[in-house]
């Protein structure tokens, strides 16, 4: 037990650097979404231009690892001139990469649903708003949700990569009491049982609204 | 009421309508066969315009569906998505596969379209959905998922969804092909009923007995042209055409008329 004296001094930063996890992927996690239903609609409706331009985006988001990214915006914010402090600055960025994925996800929640649905829809005379509104959302989100779920759980653990330009969250946090504690092992332990509850609560969660997209099916 | 005029319809190279021209009186019940692959169920989804058709007019009560004609220039003009969707209120189009909505109750997939699509007020909306339930016998059902219902309950349902828009038309789309034989009965029955209510229906159906004695009219259709069509009684004894004597050989066979 006196092994883990380090951990046990310093849980309360790293509970602190765990709210900063949380701060950070929900800012994150906000847009993505939002972002990450526009373009699914506009991947399954846009015209030609619209859908290209979105292919583009989606190769780069899907060529570059995140922590490239981070870096790559990191050093070219300043040089912009842009004045956004770093916390936005990676929030956007993690937005704008998991929104990519989200899209996929909610695309293939609308297309996996049967054209039958389509059709019924369109024959009780709907337009395409209210189609979409009462009849398509409603099946594919539900079918989207357990995969949207496991994104969100990815990105959390992505906030872990922000602490290599500087920014402070858990992960910095645990670097910087391992540097004080020299104690890795134990701190990191630590960190990775924060980060293991979180991430499991999230999946529950995810299970949860599995089991629940069943009804009616 | 229905006046189909000339539709042709391609799948890629593949001519499935090669100008079919169809016309339906009012409370009129037609019902067209032929083999699988004459283009019968094309030519019903071309009605409400499911199917996008190149060549042709449809007009429902003299209302065009789909693609009008410009009266100065005589060219074929696709309408509104706007006025597409409105023209389909007036018909009521019933699937194989029911495609009722897996994620609301009986009683939500019929009021759902009279609700949003037509302003209907949701009291006035469900009394005439627990009306039509009563109509095919499913009261007990109103709150019940599709899931825990039977092929024929759902295609009951189905018909009660398509019944609750007020539509002039009804189109069947062989709605008895995917269920059970002990099913079947129910769903003809409801259609029977309907057919002696005086609803202007089409029905492409397999179920040959049904045609005879619930059929206005017979389409026979092959090879995306209608062969022959005519009153029940003369199709079945005295066709004029051989194809259409083959085809009802063994309905005759078996069933003696």
């Amino acid at each position: 037990m006196k092994m883990f004296a380090p951990l046990l001094h310093s849980y309360w930063y790293l509970f602190r650097g765990a709210g900063m996890t949380l701060l950070m992927a929900g800012a994150a996690v906000v847009p993505a979404t939002a972002l990450g239903v526009v373009l699914a609609l506009v991947h399954v409706f846009g015209r030609r231009p619209a859908r290209s331009a979105l292919q583009v985006y989606l190769f780069v988001v899907r060529g570059i690892p995140l922590l490239v990214l981070l870096t790559f915006v990191y050093y070219l914010l300043p040089l912009t001139g842009i004045d956004l402090p770093p916390f936005w600055g990676v929030v956007v960025v993690m937005s704008l990469y998991y929104a990519a994925f989200m899209s996929e996800v909610f695309r293939a929640g609308i297309e996996s649903l049967p054209q039958a649905q389509w059709d019924a829809a369109r024959s009780l005379g709907m337009t395409r708003h209210l189609m979409l509104r009462i009849v398509i959302f409603p099946q594919a989100l539900r079918l989207a949700a357990p995969p949207f779920v496991s994104l969100c759980v990815s990105l959390v653990k992505a906030t872990s990569l922000v602490s290599i330009v500087g920014l402070w969250e858990l992960t910095m946090a645990s670097r910087e009491v391992v540097e004080r504690t020299l104690a890795p092992f134990q701190i990191f332990l630590g960190a990775a049982l924060i980060y293991f509850c979180i991430c499991y609560t999230l999946a529950m969660y995810g299970r949860y609204l599995e089991r629940r997209s069943l009804v009616g099916h | 009421m229905l006046a189909m005029s000339g539709v042709v319809k391609s799948f890629g190279a593949n001519r499935v309508l090669r100008g079919v021209s169809l016309s339906v009186a009012t409370g009129e019940a037609v019902v067209v066969i032929g083999p699988s692959g004459s283009g019968k169920t094309t030519l019903l989804r071309c009605i409400n315009l499911l199917e996008d058709y190149e060549q042709g007019t449809v007009t429902v009560d003299g209302i065009p569906i789909g693609y009008r004609i410009d009266p100065h220039t005589g060219q074929r003009l696709r309408m509104s998505e706007r006025e597409i969707a409105a023209s389909r209120e007036m018909i009521g189009i019933v699937f194989q596969s029911y495609n009722l909505f897996p994620h609301m109750t009986v009683l939500q997939n019929i009021v759902a379209a009279p609700i949003r699509v037509k302003g209907v007020p949701r009291a006035k909306a469900e009394a005439r959905a627990r009306d039509l339930l009563a109509l095919v016998g499913l009261s007990d059902k109103a709150r019940e998922f599709p899931v825990r219902l039977s092929g024929g309950q759902q295609q009951r349902v189905a018909i009660a969804r398509a019944l609750a828009m007020d539509p002039k038309l009804m189109l069947f789309d062989e709605v008895t092909s995917a269920l059970d034989p002990e099913l079947v009965g129910e769903v003809l029955a409801a259609m029977q009923q309907l057919a002696r209510d005086g609803m202007t229906m089409v029905v492409v159906t397999h179920e040959m007995s049904f045609a005879r004695d619930v059929a206005d009219r017979i389409v026979f259709m092959e090879g995306g042209v209608i062969v022959e069509e005519g009153k029940p009684d003369q199709m079945f004894s005295a066709p004029r055409t051989e194809r259409v004597r083959q085809f009802l050989k063994r309905y005759n066979d078996r069933y003696r008329i």
